[in-house]
């Protein structure tokens, strides 16, 4: 399998504390600044934080981008489904932005960036889908390519069905060369892990607080290793 | 020039409506273009505008796309638009 490098990162979550990484946003409301002011009306936070990110990330705006969210934007959706069930009319702009590839697709209009998107949506194993995404894009000639992982709360009235998350959002630059202060993504099989990795899992991994991460339903583990000169 | 009433509830409901960050009633003047010039509007906006014209006032704009073009030119055909056609 090709190798797979971390090049840089960018996070974004209210919830923990930055410990003076400048990598990592904890502000409650992100600024979207990336995006014009028209477009980013109809973005939530986590859009907001995710196009400012992928902007510091690539501001070439050449890279394919891969977003994966478990659960999307649940609340804007499940208010639209009440709303149905009230016989009321549904909005347009709310409809469009309640799909799982809105916040890359407002990314693309604002940004200009024409390069292949994904949307992915995988029952707890986001994380291990991104990877064996970006795998393939890699074996196919990319030589990096962004990688999205976010998630906010489930709404209340599925919160039981789901385990418990916060906003947070991740996202990487990953390439199959070791550019810059890169990290050797190194993969492992049947790992130790007990519940589904969220965004905040990843951050907490990046900023060194663990070593391993694992993704119990694919039975895969991850860890990052100083390129060897 | 002054602003009539139902310009400035149309003001409003335009900046509530499609959720127009740091915009005022002040800032859309009811002779600039609404859409693409002036305000900056988009196609979406146009229908969540119909959508809004149908709940507060009862208007079901036809779907030929010339005579919706001249109702939303800016805010004063749109408040003839309201003026002429209103259910409610």
């Amino acid at each position: 399998m090709t190798d797979l490098y971390l090049q840089d990162w960018r996070a974004w979550t209210p919830h923990r504390e930055a410990d003076g990484e400048s990598r990592l946003d904890t502000q409650d409301k992100p600024a979207g600044k990336a995006v014009p002011a028209m477009l980013r009306r109809r973005l939530n936070l986590i859009g907001r934080a995710v196009c400012d990110m992928l902007a510091a990330l690539d501001p070439e705006t050449n890279r394919i981008v891969l977003h994966a969210s478990r659960h999307g934007d649940g609340e804007r959706t499940l208010e639209m489904l009440y709303g149905l069930n009230e016989g009321d009319p549904l909005s347009p702009a709310r409809f469009g932005l309640s799909v799982h590839n809105a916040t890359a697709g407002v990314y693309s209009i604002a940004s200009g960036n024409r390069c292949s998107q994904q949307a992915i949506a995988a029952s707890g194993s986001e994380w291990a889908a991104l990877i064996a995404e970006a795998h393939g894009y890699l074996a196919d000639g990319q030589s990096s390519l962004l990688l999205v992982f976010s998630d906010q709360p489930v709404p209340q009235r599925f919160a039981a069905y789901a385990p418990a998350s916060l906003s947070a959002a991740v996202t990487l630059q990953v390439g199959s060369q070791p550019v810059g202060d890169a990290q050797r993504l190194v993969e492992t099989m049947n790992p130790a892990g007990d519940s589904p990795l969220q965004p905040l899992d990843i951050i907490d991994w990046l900023m060194g607080n663990r070593r391993r991460i694992a993704c119990p339903i694919s039975r895969r583990g991850w860890q990052l290793e100083p390129v060897r000169s | 020039m002054t602003t009539t009433a139902l310009e400035q509830e149309l003001k409003e409901m335009i900046i509530e409506t499609l959720e127009l960050e740091d915009v005022t009633p002040e800032d859309i003047d009811p002779n600039e273009p609404l859409f693409v010039e002036g305000l900056g509007l988009d196609s979406i906006d146009a229908l969540e505008l119909g959508l809004a014209l149908q709940k507060r006032y009862g208007i079901t704009l036809e779907s030929e796309a010339e005579s919706s073009r001249q109702h939303f030119a800016n805010l004063k055909s749109l408040a003839a638009l309201v003026e002429s056609r209103r259910q409610k």
